[in-house]
């Protein structure tokens, strides 16, 4: 079967449990059908894990895949594909970032947030870019947290299931980084109100 | 700054974050079928020579700051947590260290007999130790100990670890311990084990 007829029966059949087991005996149509299927959101969970570094978006998501379907055959269905697939990808970008030693550590990065430009008139561009710089600063955990939940939208039951902990966890970690969050931008935002 | 307006700012991010741009998808698959199917990656299953060195040197260390302190203090052998939260504040400070010692003396005991096995039936075994070792790795996170920002960081990667190995089932025990191998070896684990255990030994 090929790649297009695989993507073609894989959208009308709800579930992909299929492609999986094709790709699980080695199809790689199959495969490319799962990864077509993927690509996208993971690239772009990646990218903003990264900070927005294209280069390392790519090699992560590239990396993601590879192990992806390195390990396939141990992927039994207790979890969504598209959840084992993120845990996946989260894991190596952040093992990524530690290798590459290109991510800024601990609570005293978020001083890195007031060292931007002074605000201009054109205070709500400022503001976003302060969150954002606020929000590349927090500590990779806290950082995958704020981006996993407030800005891709996924519940902490599934942010827990990607980084292997606890539902409660998920939470007192998106917590403590709102809490940092609101620290690095209070200076600014007294300075704007 | 108040938690409303923390919320408006994320929603404003959520929708005005910038989309990445699209990167070739075809020349990324080029890579990933070539690795993932044509074998040009060897993976073996293996015991990196890394772990079996720094595992002994660590339990090595663990071991004797665990007999130092106890012969010093001439106290109870194995402090709980519930007795660390009725002590003065300097005794608890000392009962943590203890307590976090303890906790990754029995983590390398864990780890190094981890990779060793992969019988069949093993991984209920270290799913029931990983289970109790996970729930003072929790409370150790949100205790003073951890405080310290690269002992913290190292108990959240222990807690990953701990929990994945908390969900070993009995027949799958192999590929398990392979992806747990995988992410101790990524993450630095021991390495940062035996220079927590360094540090305590300093009584930082």
């Amino acid at each position: 079967m090929t790649h297009a007829a695989l993507a073609a029966e894989a959208s009308t059949v709800p579930d992909e449990r299929f492609l999986i087991a094709r790709a699980q005996q080695g199809d790689r149509d199959a495969a490319r059908s799962l990864y077509d299927a993927h690509a996208r959101r993971v690239h772009r969970v990646v990218f903003r894990l990264c900070g927005g570094d294209e280069e390392m978006a790519r090699d992560f998501t590239q990396d993601t895949f590879i192990r992806v379907f390195d390990k396939l055959s141990s992927f039994r269905g207790e979890s969504a594909f598209a959840t084992w697939v993120h845990r996946i990808a989260v894991t190596v970008t952040l093992n990524g970032l530690r290798k590459e030693k290109r991510l800024k550590r601990g609570a005293d990065d978020l001083d890195v947030a007031n060292d931007l430009p002074a605000p201009t008139n054109n205070s709500d561009p400022d503001l976003r870019a302060r969150l954002r710089a606020a929000i590349e600063a927090l500590p990779p955990g806290s950082r995958a947290s704020v981006i996993l939940h407030d800005i891709e939208g996924y519940t902490h039951a599934e942010i827990g299931e990607m980084l292997g902990i606890a539902e409660g966890t998920s939470k007192a970690r998106l917590f403590d980084a709102r809490n940092r969050l609101k620290k690095a931008l209070s200076a600014y935002a007294k300075d704007r109100d | 700054m108040t938690e409303d307006r923390l919320n408006e700012l994320l929603d404003d991010a959520r929708r005005t974050w910038p989309m990445p741009p699209e990167p070739d998808y075809q020349a990324m698959w080029g890579r990933i079928e070539q690795e993932a199917f044509s074998g040009v990656r060897k993976h073996e299953t293996r015991t990196p020579s890394w772990l079996v060195y720094s595992i002994g040197l660590a339990a090595t260390l663990v071991i004797g700051i665990g007999v130092g302190r106890l012969s010093m203090n001439n106290e109870a052998a194995v402090p709980t947590l519930a007795a660390v939260s009725t002590d003065t504040m300097t005794t608890t400070v000392g009962a943590y260290d203890r307590v976090a010692s303890e906790l990754l003396g029995r983590t390398v005991v864990l780890l190094t007999s981890l990779p060793a096995e992969g019988n069949v039936g093993s991984g209920e075994r270290f799913s029931n130790q990983a289970i109790d070792l996970l729930t003072s790795t929790r409370l150790l996170l949100d205790s003073p100990a951890a405080s310290d920002v690269r002992f913290k960081s190292l108990l959240e990667d222990l807690e990953l670890v701990l929990a994945q190995i908390a969900m070993l089932q009995s027949g799958r025990t192999r590929q398990e311990i392979d992806l747990i191998t995988d992410a101790l070896e990524e993450r630095d684990v021991v390495p940062r084990i035996r220079s927590a255990v360094a540090r305590f030994s300093k009584g930082d």
